[in-house]
């Protein structure tokens, strides 16, 4: 198997940064009751994991080890940015829709935890790869909440509805608890597959 | 050498004004757009507020210009218009939301006797919580709310779905997000008394 492949199928699944490595959390509890927002959301992430990885693992001989750790800070914050800034000058209904959001993805740990974990002892493109998959398994785990945490909470999907008028949503699902437990739900069905499929 | 000491800083001035350097053009770029955008979102809010309909962005930048006038009356911008025959005023509020600044667009009738819309222009409040105040549902029960001894009223813990008995001079919270609604409410209650004297005074 290729180390492209290798690499997207540990972010994606055996090394899941939301549910095996249990990072990115805190975003986690709060976009997921939307799908759209979610969505955004995390496609915003994978690209800010995806060229802060890149930048980092770019320059990485040319950073001192003392400052590592704030420099890195200071390139992912610049994504971040950016990202507010195309944001609001070409889509303002979505920026309008996440607010504080999208600046708050600089405290997402995935991102940090790639530049460090990978970018700094890999080559770039590759580290850009590993960024953009990490983000690919962050969305696909927060989607999934998502999809519950909508359908349940307001009875539509991104906004259309699909249960009928009549169906008594579950106001719990709206707030950021039903979160925790749909996301414990969602590491204990996935943990316990693989556990199963390793015994075997 | 990279641990040099006057490399450490070099490095850390360098890299620092490359980023903010870039960020500062992005910024530039997109300042224009950036800000029609927010004419366009305080136009479309007044339209809306007032109950002009519109197809699109381009129509609404049309419509305003032909139905509203603007007024300065005690320093405060009043939107005038004629919606079906009657007079309509709007002003934009601005408060505290729960995490930030919440501005909007409140239009009523001439006699301040109901509310005949309100909108939002900025806020940002807890997407999916608080943030859900831009949702038409909300937006839709103070369309043409019966003012009661000039202030409306919050139902917290009502059924989520909105209170659409627009007699009542009641609105519904929105669930989980009370104190954003507390906010909206108390915004709105406390610009009615603004505008009852403004409206009082010049034009009365």
């Amino acid at each position: 198997m290729s180390e492209y492949k290798k690499i997207m199928k540990d972010n994606i699944w055996y090394n899941n940064p939301v549910f095996i490595q249990i990072l990115g959390i805190c975003s986690a509890l709060a976009v997921t009751n939307n799908l759209i927002n979610t969505l955004i959301m995390t496609i915003a992430v994978s690209l800010v994991t995806a060229f802060s990885s890149f930048t980092v693992s770019t320059i990485k001989s040319l950073i001192p080890r003392k400052v590592r750790m704030i420099i890195q800070t200071l390139i992912i914050s610049f994504y971040v940015i950016i990202v507010d800034i195309i944001l609001r000058a070409y889509m303002p209904g979505i920026s309008k829709a996440l607010g504080p959001y999208v600046g708050l993805i600089i405290t997402n740990c995935i991102i940090m935890g790639r530049a460090e974990g990978f970018a700094q002892s890999n080559k770039p493109i590759i580290s850009f790869w590993d960024g953009f998959t990490s983000g690919i398994g962050y969305l696909v785990v927060l989607i999934a909440v998502a999809f519950f945490r909508e359908l349940l909470g307001f009875g539509t999907l991104f906004g259309y509805r699909v249960l009928p008028e009549g169906f008594i949503s579950w106001t719990i699902m709206l707030m950021a608890p039903s979160a925790f437990f749909m996301l414990a739900i969602f590491i204990w069905i996935a943990k316990g597959y693989m556990l199963r499929k390793e015994a075997k | 050498m990279k641990d040099n000491k006057l490399y450490v800083v070099i490095f850390t001035f360098l890299i620092s004004f490359i980023l903010v350097f870039i960020l500062a053009l992005a910024n530039e770029m997109t300042k224009e757009k950036v800000k029609i955008n927010e004419e366009l979102y305080l136009r479309k809010a007044v339209l809306s507020a007032m109950g002009i309909e519109y197809k699109n962005d381009i129509e609404a930048y049309k419509l305003f210009d032909e139905k509203i006038k603007i007024e300065k009356i005690k320093d405060i911008d009043v939107y005038k218009s004629n919606v079906n025959g009657e007079d309509v005023y709007a002003v934009i509020f601005v408060g505290n939301g729960l995490w930030s600044t919440i501005r909007g667009v409140l239009a009523v009738d001439r006699n301040i006797s109901k509310i005949i819309g309100i909108d939002f222009i900025t806020q940002s409040e807890t997407p999916g919580l608080g943030g859900r105040i831009e949702e038409s549902w909300f937006k839709e029960q103070f369309k043409f709310e019966k003012i009661i001894d000039g202030k409306i009223k919050m139902i917290v813990g009502g059924s989520g779905k909105g209170d659409f008995n627009h007699d009542n001079g009641e609105v519904e919270a929105i669930t989980g997000a009370t104190r954003t609604s507390e906010s909206v409410l108390n915004m709105i209650n406390s610009y009615l008394n603004i505008l009852k004297n403004l409206l009082g005074g010049e034009l009365g």
